[in-house]
């Protein structure tokens, strides 16, 4: 928890919260809601890069704490940001549903199941970002580039899914409640993924730490 | 005391990259000492000093402090070590308020009177950030953070590095009170007139080598200098530990031991003298 404190007070970029409010492109007519997840990740790029500019791996590798702990820190803190993300996300679908429902020409209606779409995201990006970028934190664009497109290659296929797929077209592209029984079903599967993900990618993380020299 | 229980005891370090070794370095400190650590810019003094505090991994070689294993007690260990360094600047953007914040989270020794006492002493603003501090000034925050949790030993990299002459002769009085106080000091640094000032003992590592482990006194009365006009006479050259070109003639470093044989007039050297003259030999070999 100290480490946690010590992320949010020190390393939070200010724009990793202000795109939380990017949220809101839900209340958009006709847009591919799943980008909205990605500015979130954004967010996270710019955590790392300042942190490398302010000598944040430094700082912390003097404390009193093991470079285990400090990847917990990290994905910790990001894991709030995607959980405030995806709670933002919940809440525009709410204000969707009083404002009126209306069909989706670009990929997932707004409805519960776009949250399992926020899930996969998230659970992707982290897998592919941190253990990438913690092989050399002083680099972080590559690791940055190959989650994103990891994550546009989803997004993209999701898309395409809600046309072709007759399960997401029929039972999760709809509009709530119906289907609550699969879109529920859904979101539970994407969390197990996103639990496995992050869980994964903070074991491979401080796997790869741990070897590194830390470039001071 | 036995070297085990040395505040930092060094055996067989090495840490080997493509272009550059740290090669076999071992030694202790002695407590309530300052230790000058030595050598050219590129000799191994960071990488030493980063090697003991696990910010790179060496290759092999054991570190303790105080007896305890940094592989397996780092976290116990870093409670009682502080770490400043000249060519580190953090969140910048941030105010050290918030640094301060943050850092006393993770020590429970904090000594929040003593921290206000050394913010006063140093004459450090609160509401300021790094950004706006002097070079100097982030060395002192850097120091009252590192006394404030009670570190017994401090490891002070370049910390007079960049700094103008009043600067480096306030920190220089700041380390010798700290000495007084009891705490043991390594102090990485290629300005070793700082050291003359201050240092008890010297570790002179070149080219990744520790060459030299003595009392600064007996270091210096290791060697004489000669000053030489003219050509260099040959007898001089075989009995020197290093030459170097002066504008009327040359300077040869000599074992204080062999300075007779070369039948020259000499005099003491100072430490950047010797530290010059034996890198010079070193390179030529």
């Amino acid at each position: 928890m100290k480490l946690l404190k010590k992320e949010f007070r020190l390393c939070l970029h200010p724009t990793a919260p202000l795109f939380l409010a990017l949220s809101t492109m839900i209340l958009i007519p006709n847009y591919p809601y799943a980008v909205s997840f990605f500015y979130v990740t954004l967010g996270v790029f710019f955590i790392c890069l300042t942190g490398r500019e302010n000598h944040d791996a430094a700082f912390t590798a003097a404390l009193p704490v093991s470079r285990k702990q400090m990847v917990h820190g990290r994905v910790m803190l990001v894991c709030c940001l995607e959980i405030a993300d995806l709670l933002a996300a919940a809440l525009m679908l709410w204000v969707k549903g009083l404002i009126g429902y209306a069909p989706n020409q670009a990929g997932m209606d707004a409805n519960v199941a776009l949250l399992g779409e926020g899930l996969i995201v998230f659970g992707l990006f982290n897998l592919i970002f941190f253990p990438r970028w913690y092989q050399d934190i002083t680099k972080v664009g590559v690791p940055f580039l190959l989650a994103s497109a990891a994550v546009f290659v989803y997004v993209v296929a999701a898309m395409v899914a809600t046309y072709a797929v007759p399960f997401v077209r029929d039972c999760l592209d709809t509009q709530d409640p119906a289907h609550m029984t699969e879109k529920l079903l859904f979101v539970a599967c994407a969390l197990a993924f996103y639990l496995c993900a992050t869980w994964l990618c903070a074991a491979l993380s401080v796997k790869r730490f741990e070897r590194v020299d830390l470039q001071l | 005391m036995a070297a085990n229980n040395a505040p930092l005891s060094v055996r067989g370090l090495t840490k080997k990259y493509p272009a550059f070794e740290l090669r076999d370095v071992s030694f202790d400190l002695v407590p309530g000492a300052i230790t000058g650590f030595i050598g050219r810019n590129g000799a191994g003094k960071t990488t030493t000093l980063n090697s003991l505090l696990g910010f790179i991994r060496p290759d092999g070689g054991e570190v303790k402090f105080g007896g305890l294993d940094m592989k397996t007690s780092a976290e116990e260990i870093k409670q009682k070590i502080g770490f400043v360094s000249a060519g580190m600047t953090y969140y910048t953007g941030k105010k050290l308020k918030t640094i301060t914040g943050v850092t006393r989270l993770f020590y429970p020794n904090w000594d929040e009177r003593a921290y206000q006492n050394y913010m006063r002493q140093f004459g450090l603003d609160e509401s300021k950030t790094p950004a706006s501090l002097s070079n100097g000034m982030k060395i002192k925050y850097a120091l009252a953070l590192a006394l404030s949790h009670g570190a017994e030993l401090m490891l002070l990299d370049e910390p007079t590095s960049g700094l103008d002459p009043m600067s480096r002769e306030e920190l220089i009085e700041i380390f010798l009170s700290l000495r007084d106080a009891g705490k043991t000091i390594l102090f990485s640094t290629h300005i070793t007139s700082d050291l003359d000032k201050c240092a008890d003992r010297i570790l002179f590592l070149q080219k990744g080598r520790l060459t030299a482990d003595l009392p600064l006194e007996a270091f210096r009365k290791a060697y004489l200098l000669a000053e030489i006009s003219g050509g260099l006479p040959e007898n001089v050259k075989a009995l020197s530990k290093g030459v170097c070109r002066v504008r009327d003639g040359y300077t040869a470093l000599l074992p204080a031991a062999d300075a007779e044989k070369a039948g020259l007039p000499c005099r003491a050297a100072t430490l950047d003298e010797i530290m010059v003259h034996l890198d010079k030999e070193d390179a030529a070999q």
